[in-house]
């Protein structure tokens, strides 16, 4: 198991150095610059900028500084100038200075907006587990009965509602008229405690009322797509030959279900729920957007709309991370779920 | 009764007397728990005699107090609760480009000079005086020595001043103002904004990287202390405006060099304006609090500003509605309903925003290359109509360039084209006749407008696309693109067969002044010439100006502002009228929604000056 672990993490390093290159070059394809305005800026002033960040360099000379930093720019193509840059690069983890956003450097922006899109994406992917993996139980079970009908219509319902609907629909019902929760916002600031989780002082209700809203609108769309999947999953495994095994040997009806059967059927949602995690947790842009939530979400969009190339890389990089991680974890819980799989 | 609780009472009624003499204060009874000692004499029976003897005893006594209820509510700092709507890109005036950049270091510095909050126009700020040469070519300005370099400290929540190395308190001074405009002016700085200070002498030349000059070659220095003067390429009236802007700002030397970029972080900056950073979460929030050491400190009401950053429109409004803001935008979505509603239309505002919404005309593209044919485009757009039934703004309809309030512009609907159907009718035949063309065939020509993708933009393309069908009868096409990759399309470079013969633009103000608009947009030599007037080819590489572009230049020379105004009048008639090279829509305007309780004025250029505004606190508490 150890030695396929790390077979598996030496294989991210080709992997996200293809994500890197392949981004790079695809951003810079794209037409327009990070600093075109609609004013236009005159010839000398463009290219003092693009200067500042060497994007007056053959794309070639780029990516080296970007990946390896401006000292080995300067070792390797002999430009001395290059000493004066700033990039430490991606190696030495500098993500570089965001073009849009001109103090802050990509690294900076992504510790202030991720442990919030994380605390958001992670609550929405504990609601969706609680609501999807029962009712979907329940539905299997009582497979064509109203408990599954019903579970089927709202799980249809939340599915084909999109974010954009839903959230400002929330908003309206429970913060304008009946007054229950906050209209937008997040309850908790940096810092954080080891970066991620908020101040013990700030785990109060303002923060759950905060909280409600957005984790109930990207909690729901999930909980309902798992919810179908634990249900189809379940039924099928329930016709396998060892569930009337079990029942033969006499086991109580419930350790049938839930050691033989539910064990066996999470496969499937488990391998969703690794994307979706990885997907939650790095920010969504439409509900983040809607109830004012500082996350990174809106980075993966902005950044596109901004031409903000160091910022579009690094929000870019930080998912396929989170990505690659989220599948290694899903293909090590399968050994757990189905012991016939084994990875040495 | 004991004799203290003879002076309570006393003290209590002198208190009841007290209020009683101030009508208008609201006064409450609270319960108050407090330890009272006191002696009192009890009789006890010691050893079978009775003794009176005294007692020190400590009691808890629960007593009611009338008290002032404002006395309460003054501890709460009088805060207006605002949306900056997106994180501001930068904090730096060197740096600052856009409206909420702006906001944020127009109330955080002092420039030289100001504007009025209300009409715009130029006033003293750090200077208090300023005077030109009789060529036009210098221009000295005078500062007062009394407002100091200031650091908030958020962990003690104390403003205190800055000191230099021996100890002395740091005031702005002139030496602040010649690093300010020689940071923004040094192509390391890499301003985008350095290009308005370009008036100054050898600055374009300075930012352009030329080597034959170093920055000590700009035309600006401290002739002491408190006295600053620049000198310029050539006579411009409108300098007093440009020396106010962001970008010359005096800034903190010590400071930048100490900090780099992060200079502008909360806890690091230093200020000099009314307001002091007090938090800075990147596009979460950017709270500022009233600076206590400006010199005219009392004259600054609202004690502090929670700022927000929620992009998306609708939430800011119900966050306005759920009186979570005190101010914000109305989304284009709303403006029926909140005209239509009895309290909202009553908080409604619209006022005139400086900005200027047109579209431009690829000048040296056919058709567009024959003024009648962007005459009959101009005159058949019905602008009224338009902003009656598809912006729902208020805006105002423009034929001219430049809106009311900056210096130059003429009153709109009194140069150019206004709408006249029967004459872009007449105007467009006479092209097609000399031509030998029929509408057909000028359809067949597939005239393009194109916009950035926007539903804001669509909708008024699609109108003014029916009108064009309607009162000339010709189909013009209507693309979109994403924003940059437009502004790629209709960029200077872009090759004539690429251009969409129409493309929207809007201009907003940087300075009150008409230069900063039909000049620097329009000029075709000095200008952004978007609308590729005057090419001597197609890709524009070389142009020719014409009389218009003499006037902008020399009306920006002049030193008389009444003979400025009127060679500018000319000048936009020219530009709109006998060119048509572009049709002027609309002038912007803010459509917002304020809550009783605040005072507020539109900066008609600038940034908002939130340090005139003010609150009535017991209103806004619910009171």
């Amino acid at each position: 198991m150890i030695t396929y672990i790390i077979r598996r993490i030496l294989g991210f390093i080709p992997v996200l150095l293809g994500v890197t290159l392949f981004t790079f070059v695809l951003v810079r394809a794209i037409p327009g610059g990070p600093f075109d305005t609609e004013k236009g800026l005159p010839p000398t002033v463009m290219a003092n900028r693009m200067a500042q960040y060497h994007l007056d360099w053959p794309i070639s000379k780029q990516f080296l500084s970007y990946t390896m930093g401006d000292d080995i720019v300067a070792i390797v193509t002999g430009d001395e100038d290059a000493r004066n840059g700033t990039s430490r690069g991606l190696i030495r983890g500098d993500f570089g200075m965001s073009t849009a956003y001109r103090s802050q450097s990509v690294t900076d922006i992504i510790a202030t907006t991720l442990p919030t899109s994380a605390q958001l994406g992670i609550m929405s992917v504990m609601l969706a587990l609680l609501i999807g993996v029962p009712t979907g139980t329940i539905a299997a079970l009582r497979q064509n009965s109203w408990v599954d009908y019903t579970s089927t219509f709202v799980a249809v319902l939340f599915l084909s509602i999109p974010n954009l609907v839903l959230a400002p629909l929330l908003i309206w019902l429970f913060a304008l008229i009946l007054n229950w929760l906050p209209v937008a916002g997040w309850g908790a600031k940096p810092p954080y405690i080891f970066g991620f989780i908020p101040q013990v002082a700030d785990w109060n209700s303002d923060y759950f009322k905060h909280a409600i809203l957005p984790v109930f609108a990207l909690g729901t769309a999930s909980a309902a797509g798992i919810s179908r999947l634990t249900r189809g999953s379940l039924l099928q495994v329930i016709q396998e030959d060892y569930m009337r095994t079990a029942r033969a040997k006499g086991l109580k009806e419930r350790s049938i279900v839930v050691i033989h059967g539910l064990k066996n059927s999470l496969i499937p949602v488990v391998t969703i729920l690794g994307p979706m995690t990885a997907a939650l947790v790095t920010g969504t842009f439409i509900v983040e957007q809607i109830f004012g939530i500082n996350g990174l979400g809106k980075h993966f969009v902005q950044s596109v709309g901004n031409r903000d190339y160091t910022l579009l890389m690094g929000v870019t990089l930080l998912y396929s991370v989170f990505l690659v991680v989220a599948n290694l974890v899903v293909d090590i819980s399968y050994a757990w779920l189905d012991p016939r799989i084994r990875f040495d | 009764m004991s004799k203290k609780n003879l002076l309570l009472a006393a003290l209590m009624l002198m208190g009841i007397l007290l209020v009683a003499c101030q009508p208008e204060t609201v006064t409450e009874t609270v319960e108050v728990t407090r330890v009272v000692t006191e002696t009192v004499t009890e009789t006890v029976v010691e050893e079978g005699e009775t003794v009176e003897v005294e007692v020190e005893v400590t009691r808890v006594v629960v007593e009611e107090v009338v008290v002032e209820a404002e006395a309460e509510a003054m501890e709460e700092p009088v805060t207006m609760y605002i949306n900056w709507g997106t994180e501001p890109p930068s904090a730096d005036p060197a740096l600052s480009t856009d409206t909420t950049s702006v906001d944020f270091v127009t109330n955080a510095f002092v420039g030289l000079t100001g504007t009025d909050p209300v009409t715009g126009d130029v006033q003293p700020a750090l200077a208090t005086e300023w005077e030109a040469s009789e060529d036009g070519l210098e221009y000295t300005f005078h500062l007062r020595g009394d407002i100091p370099w200031v650091k908030y400290d958020p962990i003690t929540g104390e403003t205190t001043q800055e000191v230099d190395e021996e100890g002395n308190p740091r005031f702005v001074n002139a030496n602040d103002v010649v690093y300010g405009v020689k940071r923004t002016v040094n192509p390391d700085t890499a301003s985008d904004y350095a290009y308005v200070t370009y008036i100054i002498k050898n600055a374009e030349a300075i930012n352009g990287g030329d080597e034959e000059l170093t920055i000590d070659d700009l035309g600006v220095v401290a002739v002491d202390d408190m006295t600053v003067q620049f000198t310029l390429e050539q006579p411009a009236g409108y300098f007093p405006s440009i020396a106010g802007l962001w970008v010359a700002y005096p800034q903190p030397q010590w400071a930048i060099e100490e900090w780099g970029n992060k200079w502008t972080e909360a806890g690091l900056i230093v200020t000099s304006g009314r307001y002091v950073m007090e938090s800075w979460i990147h596009g979460g929030e950017l709270n500022l609090v009233k600076n206590p050491l400006w010199p005219d400190a009392d004259t600054v009401q609202i004690e502090r500003i929670v700022g927000v950053m929620v992009t998306e429109a609708s939430t800011s409004f119900a966050m306005y509605e759920n009186d979570e803001l005190d101010t914000t935008g109305v989304p284009s979505a709303d403006i029926d309903r909140v005209k239509a509603d009895p309290v909202l239309s009553a908080e409604f505002v619209n006022a005139p925003y400086p900005c200027t919404y047109y579209y431009g005309f690829t000048n040296n593209k056919p058709p567009m290359d024959d003024v009648r044919v962007r005459a009959a485009f101009s005159m058949a757009i019905e602008r009224q109509s338009l902003i009656d039934n598809v912006t729902k703004g208020g805006q105002e309809p423009a034929t001219s360039f430049a809106p009311p309030g900056i210096f130059g512009a003429p009153e709109p609907g009194t140069v150019g084209l206004g709408t006249d159907v029967a004459a872009a009718q007449a105007s467009l035949q006479e092209y097609l006749d000399e031509n030998g063309m029929t509408v057909e065939d000028f359809n067949a020509l597939n005239v393009t407008l194109m916009h950035n993708t926007s539903e804001g933009h669509a909708s008024i393309a699609a109108a003014i696309q029916q009108m064009w069908l309607d009162n000339l009868g010709v189909e013009v096409q209507v693309e979109n693109q994403e924003w940059k990759v437009y502004l790629d399309t209709i960029g200077n470079d872009t090759d004539l067969a690429e251009m969409p013969h129409i493309f929207r633009l809007g201009w907003c103000a940087d300075y009150a002044d008409e230069n900063n608009w039909i000049h620097e947009v329009f000029n075709a030599n000095s200008g952004a010439n978007r609308l590729r007037r005057g090419c001597v080819d197609e890709t524009c590489s070389e142009t020719v100006g014409n009389e218009f572009d003499a006037l902008t230049v020399q009306a920006g020379r002049e030193q008389d502002p009444a003979i400025r105004a009127e060679l500018y009048a000319q000048a936009e008639d020219m530009l709109a009228r006998e060119e048509a090279a572009y049709a002027p829509i609309y002038h912007y305007t803010t459509v917002g929604v304020t809550k009783p309780w605040l005072t507020r004025t539109y900066a008609p250029v600038g940034g908002e000056q939130w340090f005139t505004w003010t609150i009535d606190q017991a209103a806004q508490m619910g009171e």
